[in-house]
């Protein structure tokens, strides 16, 4: 990726927000990132819209929170990689030379989808009539038996996330008092062994990223670090006997193996390269099979690394700092873009409580429905 | 049983059999490519391996080894009955090679990993006297 910033960011609070609109809280979303830019909505010359539940055209209205100005409005949609793939369309914009300033909002109400997709799919065939906990159940089970995992290493990885989750303003779930493996594993069973809090909530939510040519942001905001996306891949499957063609959600492993090394690549970075990721940890089964899949820790260690606290705020390598999917949230379109304002925030030194030290460079991973894999890196510069 | 002898149609067309007589397993309806002999499920029309635009209708299963398994402390969207307010889901290969994800009859308790399946219809709901069924998979030792 060439000469691409993230300029500003911004977020409305994941939750449930039952009287507010897409607009209300894209538009919070948006003002705030153009502020922390420095910008004012005039500067932006395109925007990119992530959603997945709103109903056609929501981008270009909801664009128009934000003024009249003409610009170009595109939606994009990737379902759980919707920010990301909208964010990785706008630094393409940027780096081909045909903007200078882009703004990507994403927004979403999973609350409202909950609500219609029980009225209108056909409810009885396959994926729809099996809750996507399901799935991700599976994945556990089958390393259950391979691995010898246990349920108390998902039950760390959640605690981990909402006792990051708390430090966070934007996250969803802000747990009063620390999270301990034991009350993980006592919460409501949802799809074993998955209980209520390894797996994310549903919830409604903002964010929006400002990228452009990174001389913007030295020039605006002399002093501030600049954060460079310095690699995105997004790839789709490749056929493997045992391919799952209905229900899938949970995609094959490969996708994000092949999709890493080639951010890796694209970035002339390696996993031991990385201060802080985010990964798309709806369920903690996840979490734990990204460890090995992004290449954090090699095949097989993955629970050692969980029991050492490898991949806690101080250990080896930081995961999910904001809380990940299972405590900020994941309304669906936001969702990729919240991971963009954590690692900017983490790598400018603004994270507060939960700054990682140092941190100069950061990784984000999305899949989306299954069958697509997002990630890109940032760096410092 | 009263359930087995009205007439029995598929939740939806086109992805398994229902053989009129309710001891015959039912069948999962997929593709076999022409040119690689690849199978999927469900059928398809360009091979997702080779790219041949000619593949074959054929019928899958009953029987498939579970590869993986869960069970749901959920409804089973869509169904009308108390016995669905959990269900099980298992991912079942099958012998020529698809991996299916299909819901599971009985309790958490009858399944390991590697163990053999058998296919089976489930009524979902009655509509105009036809039961409603889904396919599902059980042990071959609990028939």
């Amino acid at each position: 990726m060439k000469d691409v910033a993230v300029l500003g960011v911004g977020m409305h609070r994941f939750g449930m927000w039952p009287d507010k609109s897409n607009g209300d809280m894209g538009r919070e979303a948006g003002l705030a990132a153009l502020d922390d830019a420095g910008l004012s909505f005039r500067d932006v010359q395109a925007a990119y819209v992530g959603y997945i539940f709103a109903p056609v055209m929501s981008a270009a209205r909801t664009m128009k929170e934000f003024g009249l100005t003409g610009l170009p409005v595109q939606h994009v949609e990737n379902a759980s990689a919707t920010g990301s793939a909208a964010f990785r369309e706008a630094c393409f914009a940027v780096a081909s030379g045909r903007h200078d300033v882009v703004m990507v909002l994403g927004f979403d109400k999973m609350t409202a989808m909950i609500q219609s997709s029980a009225q209108n799919t056909d409810p009885a065939w396959l994926e729809d009539s099996i809750l996507p906990a399901g799935f991700f159940a599976m994945w556990a089970t089958r390393r259950m038996h391979e691995r010898g995992t246990k349920p108390e290493h998902l039950a760390a990885i959640a605690a981990k996330n909402f006792n990051n989750g708390a430090l966070n303003p934007m996250s969803q779930r802000q747990a009063s008092e620390t999270v301990t493996v034991e009350k993980v594993l006592a919460s409501r069973m949802v799809a074993w062994p998955l209980t209520a809090m390894m797996s994310c909530p549903i919830g409604d939510g903002a964010a929006c990223a400002i990228v452009g040519r990174p001389e913007i942001a030295r020039r605006l905001l002399p002093g501030r670090p600049v954060v460079k996306v310095v690699a995105s891949a997004l790839q789709t499957e490749r056929y493997e006997r045992g391919h799952l063609f209905i229900g899938p959600v949970v995609g094959p492993a490969r996708m994000s193996v092949d999709t890493s090394r080639a951010v890796y690549e694209e970035a002339g970075l390696g996993p031991e390269d990385m201060d802080l990721v985010q990964v798309h940890d709806a369920f903690a089964i996840e979490e734990l099979e990204y460890y090995e899949l992004l290449g954090l820790c090699r095949g097989g260690e993955a629970e050692a690394c969980i029991e050492r606290g490898d991949f806690a705020r101080g250990g080896r390598v930081a995961v999910s700092t904001d809380g990940g999917l299972i405590a900020r949230g994941h309304p669906g379109g936001p969702t990729g873009l919240a991971q963009i304002w954590e690692t900017t925030l983490q790598l400018r030194g603004e994270a507060g409580k939960r700054q990682v030290d140092g941190a100069r460079v950061g990784m984000c991973h999305m899949m989306g429905g299954g069958s697509v894999c997002a990630i890109h890196i940032l760096a410092r510069d | 049983m009263a359930e087995a002898s009205r007439p029995r149609v598929p939740v939806k067309e086109g992805y398994f059999t229902v053989p009129s007589d309710p001891a015959t397993p039912p069948r999962l309806l997929g593709s076999r490519c022409d040119d690689c002999g690849e199978h999927f499920f469900p059928r398809r029309a360009v091979c997702a391996k080779c790219l041949s635009r000619r593949t074959t209708d054929v019928e899958l299963g009953p029987r498939g080894t579970l590869y993986s398994y869960t069970f749901v402390h959920f409804p089973l969207f869509g169904s009308m009955r108390v016995e669905h307010v959990g269900y099980g889901v298992g991912q079942v290969d099958l012998p020529e090679g698809p991996r299916v994800q299909l819901p599971l009859a009985g309790k958490q308790e009858d399944y390991r990993v590697g163990m053999t399946l058998e296919a089976e219809l489930e009524p979902l709901r009655e509509e105009n006297g036809r039961d409603v069924v889904i396919i599902r998979f059980r042990p071959v030792e609990a028939r």
